[in-house]
């Protein structure tokens, strides 16, 4: 831990600043002039200054910050929220009914910074087991149950330390009987408030969500509504359905896509002719490019991995096309890829796309009607009457499906594609050249990481003044 | 004996904690002053001094290999012990040091808060320091000279605890303690028993309560006056 004057994180910031706050308020109630009258404390013998009663305290907030009197006379709701005593800034000092807090007659003092709760570190177990072993040997073991049962739990739980506990609970007590007997009592009072504090006998969840403190008996559990529990049960029914694949089925799969795509990867395979950024020779780029007379093998090869890329490359789908048409089925395509245009299209061209849909492809006697079966068709005619994007979806898929199974293996059997892969171009690798070190001609423009020479137009530097500065 | 060596030191080390915690838990309040800063200082002194022989003298007990098993032991929990109390000096150390910058005594920011105790602590650190009584002398602004040198301390004492447990490996489960659940009740009351040093003689509960010696002095006078008047009245009559 930095040794640092700032106390370090363990409380939330805006419970510090609150805590701050009252600190200041507690300082400002010692003010000779406008703060509390205190008073001395008479015990039989022994004298406490600085004592304060609890009426005198409730007086003076009232009149700093001017809270009118409500009810028969007492602001107590009001005033209940700002307690000091509830955040040990003022311990009682007599022995107190822990639930009248603001009894007339009762005096408080003002507890010791050391106690405060925003300078303090969160209260550890080990200080507390040593408080109950000094309270245990002042009280000559009559603890309170609540003490009693943190006993017990503590013992078992830091055994290993209890020599420690019990050597420094002994030597704190003698160490304190060196004091007079006014101030043991009040930093006893104090030290008993802070604990009881930070480790209350009843756990009311409000006031632990309050200090923002890692309570080590656990919270109560909290009992939520009925709707709660009903939208839980919904969640996990789903979950429960949801489609799992076992691993081992996954990685099969995995592997067999790495296998089928290893030899089309440009990185792991390398790419012919030759790889642009390295060579800077463009052919790669050109060859594949989407719309091109004469796709490469590898590109035609893909197209027999699966329907998908065969429909997400512009070529596969113009060859396919042709293809279904030789076999007259080619609305189902055309009218794939209209809902396409549906799906990913503009917001305002829905309704007239989905019309012209319709029109097209779905009317009983429309020019290009598409076999998709009744329950599907009266969905997909249920939906149009409120169009929006994705109207079309249960129908689309319907014929992707029945593409993919039916024209898809037919097409990569057919005489067609075999022809395409016949013509295929297979690009030659580049020759290396015979010096590697003689520099080729760059096209690209001077580079912009230097400063453009001043007097030279850049806009006249590129192609010319590039060839020059190679 | 090595061991009793050792538990002497701790012994020491623990009382000495015992009294800085308790120094510290005034700072801050209406009791705070020059004198109890320095009180401070020189407890935190000698505490430190006790650590560095104490870790010294256990580590090297606890990697010699060739130690019985039942020795073993005994030194682990010594060890525990030994670890427990740096880290509360520790941590006293470092509330301490945030105390201290919060409360600095001869410019008030923030005026002590009035906290009720008012007696002062020499006593206290007395009993640390195992000295019958405890000269003042220091300057005007040792407050604040003093809180550098705490939060260098600070550093160096985390620094040895890391560098402890770097050295010596005890397994904390395995450590049973020798104390039981209700242990400090037994020897509550008596008190020179396990103290180390000459400070037995010292622990007689003295309360030099000005209210007590008034009282008792009052009623003394009172008596001594009833006795004279029954006197001269016996002689009279």
């Amino acid at each position: 831990m930095a040794a640092s004057p700032a106390p370090c994180g363990g409380r939330p910031r805006e419970q510090r600043l609150y805590l701050r706050k009252m600190e200041r308020m507690v300082v400002s109630m010692q003010d000779p002039d406008q703060g509390v009258r205190t008073r001395s404390q008479r015990l039989l013998i022994t004298v406490i200054p600085h004592a304060v009663t609890g009426g005198d305290v409730v007086e003076w907030l009232v009149r700093k910050f001017c809270i009118s009197e409500e009810g028969e006379g007492r602001p107590a709701p009001r005033l209940g929220r700002v307690d000091p005593a509830k955040h040990s800034l003022l311990p009682p000092q007599r022995p107190y009914t822990w639930a009248a807090c603001w009894r007339n007659t009762a005096t408080y003092t003002r507890c010791t910074p050391y106690f405060w709760t925003s300078t303090l570190w969160p209260p550890a177990e080990l200080d507390y087991a040593i408080y109950l072993a000094k309270k245990n040997m002042r009280k000559q073991g009559a603890l309170v149950n609540h003490e009693k049962e943190h006993y017990d739990q503590l013992h078992k739980k830091i055994n290993h330390t209890w020599d420690l506990v019990v050597m420094q609970a002994r030597e704190q007590l003698r160490a304190a009987k060196q004091r007079r007997k006014g101030d043991r009592l009040v930093i006893a009072c104090q030290e008993q408030t802070y604990w009881l504090v930070n480790r209350p006998p009843v756990s009311p969840c409000a006031m632990r969500v309050g200090l923002g403190r890692c309570g080590s008996a656990t919270c109560p559990f909290q009992t939520q509504s009925l709707d709660f529990y009903k939208q839980e049960i919904e969640r996990s029914r789903k979950a429960l359905g949801r489609t799992r694949v076992k691993s081992s089925i996954c990685l099969e799969a995995f592997l067999m896509f790495s296998h089928q795509r290893g030899p089309h990867d440009p990185i792991l395979a390398g790419c012919l002719p030759s790889n642009p950024w390295i060579t800077d020779d463009e052919a790669y780029w050109s060859a594949n490019a989407p719309m091109v007379a004469v796709p490469t093998k590898p590109r035609v090869e893909r197209w027999g991995f699966s329907f998908q890329e065969l429909l997400d490359d512009p070529m596969g789908r113009v060859h396919f096309m042709d293809f279904l048409q030789k076999e007259f089925s080619a609305e189902n395509l055309s009218f794939w890829e209209a809902c396409e245009e549906l799906r990913f299209g503009g917001q305002a061209q829905i309704p007239t796309l989905v019309d012209t849909v319709y029109q097209q492809f779905l009317a009983p006697g429309a020019a290009q009607w598409v076999n998709i079966d009744s329950r599907t068709m009266e969905r997909t005619l249920e939906g149009l009457r409120q169009p929006h994007r994705y109207v079309l979806d249960d129908a689309q898929l319907h014929i992707y499906m029945l593409m993919k199974k039916d024209s898809y293996p037919r097409f990569l059997k057919s005489d067609m594609y075999k022809g395409l892969l016949a013509e295929a171009v297979v690009p030659l690798e580049t020759k290396r050249r015979v010096f590697p070190f003689v520099r080729k001609p760059r096209l690209s423009s001077p580079c912009p990481a230097l400063p453009p020479i001043s007097g030279e137009p850049t806009a006249a530097g590129s192609p010319a003044g590039g060839d020059g500065e190679s | 004996m090595a061991k009793e060596e050792c538990k002497a030191l701790l012994d020491a080390l623990n009382k000495t904690t015992a009294c800085y915690h308790h120094l510290v838990l005034t700072v801050g309040g209406s009791a705070d002053s020059q004198n109890l800063r320095e009180e401070l200082q020189k407890t935190r002194q000698k505490a430190r001094e006790l650590a560095v022989t104490t870790g010294a003298r256990l580590t090297v007990a606890l990697r010699d290999r060739s130690l019985a098993a039942e020795d073993r032991a005994e030194f682990e929990r010594l060890w525990v012990a030994f670890s427990g109390c740096l880290d509360l000096l520790e941590a006293d150390m470092q509330r301490a040091l945030a105390l201290g910058a919060a409360f600095p005594l001869h410019t008030p920011l923030r005026p002590l808060v009035r906290t009720g105790v008012a007696g002062d602590s020499s006593r206290v650190a007395a009993r640390a320091l195992s000295a019958r009584s405890l000269r003042h002398q220091a300057e005007r602004d040792f407050d604040v000279s003093d809180l550098k040198e705490l939060e260098r301390e600070v550093l160096q004492v985390g620094e040895m605890i890391n560098d402890m447990e770097m050295k010596v490996n005890v397994p904390r489960w395995t450590v049973q303690a020798r104390q039981t659940a209700g242990a400090e009740l037994q020897s509550s009351i008596s008190v020179g028993a396990s103290s180390a040093g000459g400070m037995s003689v010292e622990e007689r509960p003295r309360s030099c309560d000005p209210g007590k010696a008034l009282a008792a002095t009052l009623f003394s006078a009172v008596l001594l006056a009833a006795v004279a008047l029954a006197f001269s009245v016996a002689k009279l009559g």
